[in-house]
């Protein structure tokens, strides 16, 4: 990388970063990196809209998007496009501020809780020792973006759609806190970098095998808490037309669905991190790969192949499962997943008191 | 220096809000002016090093009690004028706590003015200090009594939210998971043998 | 522990701008012709006839007060699932009375039927 700069720029270019205080290089060099990672969840995002209508294509016995570049991959930029240049429909019976305000609220949360996500042994953006607390903190704030936009479009269906997703929000935000409980008894820290250092060591470490359940719970949860199919009754297009958004138009549509995609990535991030080692690789300790094999060192490949795999989950359940009725969410929410959690949370408790398990690390 | 700065600009945000939750008119936008606020506190707490309850402050009261203040401001659909003229009614009342706690605050500046504490506030805590662990270290133990009352608190809370909101409408129809998966081909279908008629 | 909260200030303050540069955007480039029909909200082909914020269902309440009270009994969970190592077998047993408590508090509610929808 050094070698492709010319000296000329690269010597005071240096001298000047030299010159510059701790703090406003610290400042520099995290911009920097934060703008990066936004740009790339973005360009996430994007490509993640096509291989949804791919995938979703596919499993129908159809082709899916195929007509803008080769392979029909222009086919996100086309949709920026076209939302950017239409227009934003403002209801005349609105609450303009809050109208305008809402998607603001909800994509910030999907973008910040980066933050605190180890991309690769080395580099997390902010590492903080409460990262586990934060994400929890900033997915509990995601929910106002959907209130006051049901709230301020002043329609039926958006209001609706609003007090639906609000209270499924809620429901299954818990059975997730309840979840980050039993991998915080696992990992013995809330920074998520440890998390992911404490299942080093192959496979066999990964808490995917003795938290299962809690897995599980997580990330259907995940799935509900980011109203995709099959729990999107909040959108449901059969009943509600599309829910809180139903007068979003152009970029302020584009706005929420950017936020909705951006944390179905962010789910499965963190599902990753905290059930299936985050960066490292499955073929830890595999000798037979030979001795330097890439394929066994911990990097940020092996993050995104297992949230790309993630991904590909949530649209799998959505080319598979019919919506479930809403009684029936609120029930799988309360009456399934918080006493599953509650049961683990207290068999993990007794393992570490007795020693068993990877949680062995109690003082008597 | 860098820190004043910021402790300035954030308190500063903060008085802004906590004016905007009591001018705004409409009560949406005061809830909103709240929130911020709490979020302003949670800056302040996070710059005395108070990690753990900087975060929960944002978990539970951004994240779960205004939901709650927004779900009833949003369904008491409420008229602002009626709120304009509650406002001098209970004027005089605000005006008495608020005094109050003046009192009380500058009571508790002089004490531990007094005393000498904070004069020579906080101490940075050293690299790899997890604030949350040394909470629970103590809460768990020392202070276990408190904790366990804790508990039953939210007991109360459960039992006093459910008989105040609790309504149960007559004439429901419910679905029954256990019976529905319990029902035999049997109970539901009869099969009778008979000879076949021929039609005369 | 100060400097590590930086970025996530920045961070913060980049998504907002994202937020606010996307949306300026669109009024930018998105121009149209606005009419009272356009404008009004969106019901199945008639005009609307009453406010749209109505009451609803005190059950949801209900639901925001007891996600309240979970969330606190999340928040007490933390801190000990982080120092289990150092509060050994009393702070196990400590947990232990505040589930059972809450327990208690979770049959009743599901007793009464307040995790039913209908």
């Amino acid at each position: 990388m050094t070698a492709l700069i010319p000296d000329f720029v690269m010597l005071p270019w240096m001298a000047f970063w030299e010159g510059l205080p701790p703090l406003m290089q610290l400042l520099f060099s995290k911009t920097t990196l934060i703008v990066f990672v936004t740009v790339c969840i973005i360009l996430t995002v994007a490509f993640t809209t096509y291989f949804e209508r791919k995938v979703i294509g596919y499993m129908q016995g159809r082709i899916g998007p195929n007509r803008v570049g080769p392979l029909g991959l222009g086919q996100p930029f086309a949709d920026v496009i076209k939302l950017l240049i239409k227009e934003i429909v403002v209801p005349q019976k609105s609450n303009r501020f809050l109208f305008i305000i809402a998607p603001l609220l909800s994509i910030v949360p999907a973008l910040a809780t980066w933050a605190v996500i180890p991309l690769n042994p080395t580099t997390v953006i902010a590492d903080i020792n409460a990262g586990l607390l934060y994400v929890l903190a900033l997915t509990s704030v995601g929910v106002y973006g959907v209130i006051l936009a049901g709230w301020a479009t002043n329609s039926k269906y958006a209001f609706l759609g609003a007090m639906r997703s609000a209270a499924q929000i809620v429901a299954y935000e818990i059975a997730m806190g309840f979840a980050l409980v039993g991998v915080l008894m696992a990992g013995g820290s809330l920074n998520l970098g440890d998390i992911t250092r404490a299942q080093a060591g192959g496979v066999s470490h990964w808490f995917i095998l003795p938290l299962l359940p809690l897995f599980l719970v997580y990330f259907i949860s995940g799935v509900a808490e980011t109203n995709r199919a099959p729990f999107d009754v909040a959108e449901g297009e059969s009943e509600i037309v599309a829910g809180f958004h139903v007068e979003y138009s152009g970029v302020a549509f584009a706005v929420f669905f950017l936020a909705e995609y951006a944390n179905m990535v962010l789910i499965s991030a963190l599902t990753s991190i905290f059930f299936l080692g985050g960066w490292a690789s499955p073929f830890e300790g595999w000798t037979f790969l030979g001795a330097e094999s890439l394929l066994r060192e911990p990097s940020f490949f092996w993050l995104a192949v297992k949230i790309a795999f993630f991904i590909f989950v949530f649209f799998w359940l959505r080319a598979t499962f019919p919506r479930y009725r809403y009684d029936q969410i609120m029930r799988l929410g309360w009456k399934v997943f918080i006493p599953i959690t509650i049961v683990w949370i207290a068999v993990e408790g007794v393992m570490a008191w007795l020693r068993i398990g990877p949680w062995s690390g109690m003082a008597g | 220096m860098f820190h004043a700065i910021l402790f300035y600009s954030f308190a500063a945000i903060l008085v802004v809000a906590a004016l905007g939750v009591i001018f705004a008119r409409n009560p949406v936008h005061a809830v909103m002016f709240l929130v911020l606020a709490f979020f302003q506190s949670a800056v302040l707490w996070l710059l005395a090093e108070a990690e753990f309850l900087a975060i929960v402050l944002v978990l539970v009261y951004v994240g779960a009690v205004m939901v709650l203040f927004l779900f009833v401001v949003m369904m008491l659909d409420v008229e602002v004028e009626e709120i304009r003229g509650g406002y001098t009614r209970y004027a005089p009342l605000g005006i008495v706590i608020a005094g109050l706690m003046v009192v009380e605050l500058a009571q508790v500046i002089w004490l531990r003015g007094k005393e000498g504490f904070a004069v020579d506030g906080f101490r940075p805590t050293p690299e790899g200090y997890s604030n949350t662990e040394a909470l629970g270290s103590v809460l768990y133990t020392e202070h276990v009594y408190a904790f366990e009352i804790a508990a039953v608190i939210l007991l109360l809370a459960i039992v006093a939210a459910i008989s105040l909101t609790m309504r149960r409408r007559p004439g429901l129809k419910q679905q029954d998971i256990a019976s529905q998966v319990a029902v035999r081909a049997q109970d539901r279908v009869r099969i009778v043998k008979m000879a076949s008629e021929k039609p005369e | 522990m100060l400097q590590n909260y930086i970025p996530v200030l920045i961070f913060l303050g980049i998504a907002t701008a994202i937020g606010l540069l996307l949306m300026g955007l669109g009024f930018l480039f998105g121009r149209g012709q606005k009419d009272s029909e356009k404008l009004s909200p969106y019901e199945c082909g008639f005009e609307p006839f009453e406010d749209s914020r109505m009451k609803f269902d005190v059950r949801y309440y209900l639901v925001a007060i007891l996600f309240i009270i979970f969330d606190l009994e999340i928040a007490f969970l933390f801190p000990w699932a982080v120092s289990l190592d150092v509060i050994g077998g009393f702070g196990l047993a400590a947990m232990g009375i505040f589930l059972a408590v809450l327990v208690v508090g979770f049959i009743y509610e599901w007793k009464k039927g307040a995790l039913e929808w209908d």
